[in-house]
């Protein structure tokens, strides 16, 4: 565990744990069984997604369905979590999501993430600026590069599961990621078996309609001043050289005719990768999620307002955005590969979101965090924690396959999403 | 009569250039740069004729083309700013109109091609275009000087160097059918269904792939236009069509006999809000593009113009197994090359 990493707000103390002990902390301690009565009120709700709760029913035809077909009764184990995610094989549903440029995806945090992702099978996102802001070819090796990411990846990936999806926003254009990744040897293993694919990057969670943030130094500002706006914060003398700057990259502009030639031209110009698009929780995003579908979008990541790594004002962490829950209530209907993002760490969340129509769901803070814990295993037990609960409750409702769980398996206590 | 996509491991379409020394000593490799300068010099009277001027382009730039299907530019260190080679000579063919209303060069352009592309026989890193742009013209005129321009080219060829055509064992039959008949148009959704027909999974919204495109030049006798290429597909400077803006109008033209594309061009976006908004549509930051939107804000002309790529348009003269076959130092996508 670092001194660095903490996740304010965030359940950080569950997912180090979980990081730490594994499955057993999906149950009470074990040390209390026989000697305490549970039950007596669960914790207070972070959003409306949380407030929902799974409500099985009494009958199910869907059990009865597979106890025919298996012969016996059927088990929670018997679920299949096994799940098509925007071109990519996951043994769960659940995708790592990028982390971006900021200073905690560094320091080898990144790179134990690649390394478990890999040997979960786990799609693995990598972030904006990522070639940009550290470097497009390390020389020096260091973790964090785009390049050693992949690489770091490709080592301990099983064959034919997971893939690697390279964001790119508009200020990472002018590096042009995308290019140099599809003639990069490194990548061919991938691309050969189809699990490469390319991210355009819209929007994120935590910063609705605003463009990437992070904190350099000075050194590091000279050498993006060419490319970012940098600027220093009041109160902040000048001359301190050992002050930080503010470098902010453009979000870029969308139209509906934006998004949707980018998107054909993704298509066009990398016929061997999947085109994935992630958006921000704007009001509009019913809309959005619809012409990047008709587009050809292979997936569309919603990354809730409660989304996000990065460095954020704190008005935009606090009032900006749409819950993730409510993004999706509006796009109930779409026949998109949409992917969730926001606050994901463990199964009721993830299970109440992929109900509500999400395909799979993406670690974003949970991810490093469980990393940061326990840098070779810790990711892997938190996915082993989360496929756990995601067997239990599938089958509680009297399914077997996740992908089956719908809005009927949940009930919406009167709150305010 | 080739057998293009068919090859066999002798054939040099697979097997790759040999050292630059036998290359060059090559007989074939002769005939072909032979024939290559016969060709530039009927294009540059041709063009010359028809009161264009040669304008000699930059090699490195702030920016350059932005490019299709995932070609990668070439940075250099340009005092401290990165700079880049030219991937094609399109923004400064724009905004040489200002000085003259027809233009030409013969421009080198370098783009790092995904390495998949070295199998399709077609593509070099290095490469040159016949660059033509016509002010206050439409795509029609344009595609009227580039068929001109190749009937006049080719008939140069027949008329006074046919021993090179011999020596190089090309049937002249194909090339002599051409100087007196029009090219065919195709519009684009017309070649995707001939596609589809075919079997061929052609995706409506892209480019004709590199397969299809061989699979359609086989079944013609003479070089055709594919027009309408869908927006998304093609560069922020091809111009949308104002009643169908989903459609570019733009064109390709394609050798027959299994060649392939020689050439691309275009009628071109040049009011300021539209560049900056098909720009972004490219998913580039117009920023860097600063000097050329300067340009185009302040005014340059409507125009169209065309690129011809003189290796390409070489090997099918030629009747070259492989475009790397027209140059003589030839650089293909991942491999490494003096």
């Amino acid at each position: 565990m670092s001194d660095l990493l903490r996740a304010p707000g965030f359940p950080e103390e569950e997912v180090r744990a979980r990081a730490r002990d594994g499955e057993r902390t999906v149950f009470p301690a074990a040390d209390s069984y026989g000697t305490t009565l549970y039950g007596a009120g669960a914790p207070v709700p972070a959003d409306g997604l949380d407030a929902l709760r799974v409500a099985p029913p009494l009958f199910m035809p869907g059990r009865l369905g597979e106890l025919v077909q298996l012969g016996r009764e059927p088990l929670f184990s018997d679920v299949d979590l096994d799940t098509d995610i925007g071109g990519f094989r996951s043994p769960v549903p659940v995708f790592v999501c990028a982390f971006g440029s900021t200073r905690v995806a560094n320091d080898g945090l990144a790179a134990a993430a690649s390394r478990q992702a890999a040997r979960l099978g786990l799609p693995m996102l990598v972030g904006e600026n990522i070639a940009p802001v550290h470097g497009y070819r390390d020389e020096a090796e260091l973790a964090g590069t785009l390049i050693k990411r992949i690489r770091l990846y490709l080592d301990e990936v099983p064959d034919g599961m997971g893939g690697v999806v390279v964001q790119q926003s508009t200020e990472d254009a002018d590096a042009e990621v995308w290019n140099h990744l599809y003639s990069d040897p490194t990548v061919e293993p991938l691309l050969k078996t189809g699990r490469l694919g390319f991210e355009l990057k819209v929007g994120q969670g935590a910063k609705p309609g605003l463009g990437g943030m992070t904190l350099v130094d000075r050194a590091d500002g000279s050498r993006l001043a060419e490319q970012f706006r940098l600027s220093t914060l009041n109160g902040v003398a000048d001359d301190d050289r050992n002050a930080s700057l503010v470098r902010s990259s453009s979000p870029g502009t969308f139209t509906a005719d934006i998004l949707r030639h980018q998107i054909r031209l993704m298509r066009n110009n990398y016929p061997r990768c999947r085109t994935w698009v992630k958006l921000f929780p704007g009001r509009d995003v019913a809309e959005a999620v619809a012409v990047a579908h008709a587009a050809g979008a292979d997936a569309v990541t919603v990354d809730g307002a409660e989304g996000g790594t990065g460095w954020a004002p704190t008005s935009f962490l606090h009032h900006v955005g749409l819950p993730l829950g409510e993004c999706l209530v509006r796009l109930s209907d779409t026949p998109a590969c949409l992917l969730a993002s926001g606050r994901m760490w463990e199964g009721a969340r993830a299970a109440k979101a992929i109900a509500l129509g999400a395909r799979a769901v993406g670690l974003g803070r949970a991810a490093l965090l469980a990393v940061d814990e326990d840098a070779d295993q810790g990711l892997l037990r938190l996915v082993r924690c989360l496929a756990l609960e995601l067997q239990m409750l599938t089958s509680a409702v009297g399914k077997y396959r996740v992908g089956l769980l719908s809005p009927d398996d949940l009930w919406r206590p009167d709150v305010p999403t | 009569m080739l057998t293009l996509g068919n090859h066999q491991k002798s054939d040099p379409a697979i097997a790759g250039p040999p050292a630059p020394g036998d290359h060059l000593a090559d007989p074939r490799t002769r005939a072909a740069l032979r024939l290559q300068h016969h060709l530039l010099i009927a294009g540059r009277e041709y063009l010359t004729e028809a009161g264009f001027v040669e304008l000699l382009p930059p090699v490195i730039g702030p920016v350059t083309d932005p490019g299709v299907r995932g070609a990668k530019q070439v940075d250099v260190d340009y005092y401290g700013h990165r700079f880049k080679l030219a991937t094609s000579g399109i923004l400064y063919k724009q905004a040489s109109l200002t000085a003259f209303d027809r233009i030409f060069n013969v421009a080198a352009n370098v783009r790092l091609e995904p390495p998949e592309v070295c199998s399709t026989a077609r593509h070099l890193v290095e490469f040159r275009q016949l660059d033509v742009e016509l002010a206050n013209a439409g795509r029609e005129e344009a595609m009227h000087v580039a068929e001109g321009l190749v009937k006049h080219m080719v008939r140069r060829i027949l008329d006074q160097h046919s021993a090179l055509l011999d020596e190089l064992g090309r049937d002249q039959e194909p090339l002599r059918l051409l100087v007196d008949l029009p090219f065919p148009v195709l519009p684009h959704p017309v070649a995707v269904t001939a596609l589809h027909r075919r079997n061929y999974p052609q995706n409506p919204e892209a480019e004709i792939e590199w397969p299809a495109e061989v699979l359609l030049s086989r079944e013609y006798d003479l070089p055709f236009f594919v027009t309408d290429y869908p927006r998304g597909s093609r560069g922020f400077y091809d111009r949308a069509d104002e009643e169908n803006p989903n459609v570019l109008l733009n064109f390709d033209l394609l050798a027959p006999e299994g060649f392939g594309e020689i050439s691309s061009g275009s009628e071109r976006e040049y009011e300021y809000a539209k560049v900056v908004t098909r720009l972004r549509e490219t998913g580039e930051n117009p920023a860097k593009y600063a000097w050329y939107l300067d340009m185009v804000r302040s005014g340059i002309p409507a125009s169209a113009g065309f690129g011809i790529g003189v290796e390409r348009l070489t090997r099918w003269i030629a009747g070259l197994e492989a475009t790397w076959q027209a140059t003589a130092f030839p650089k293909l996508p991942g491999v490494v090359a003096p």
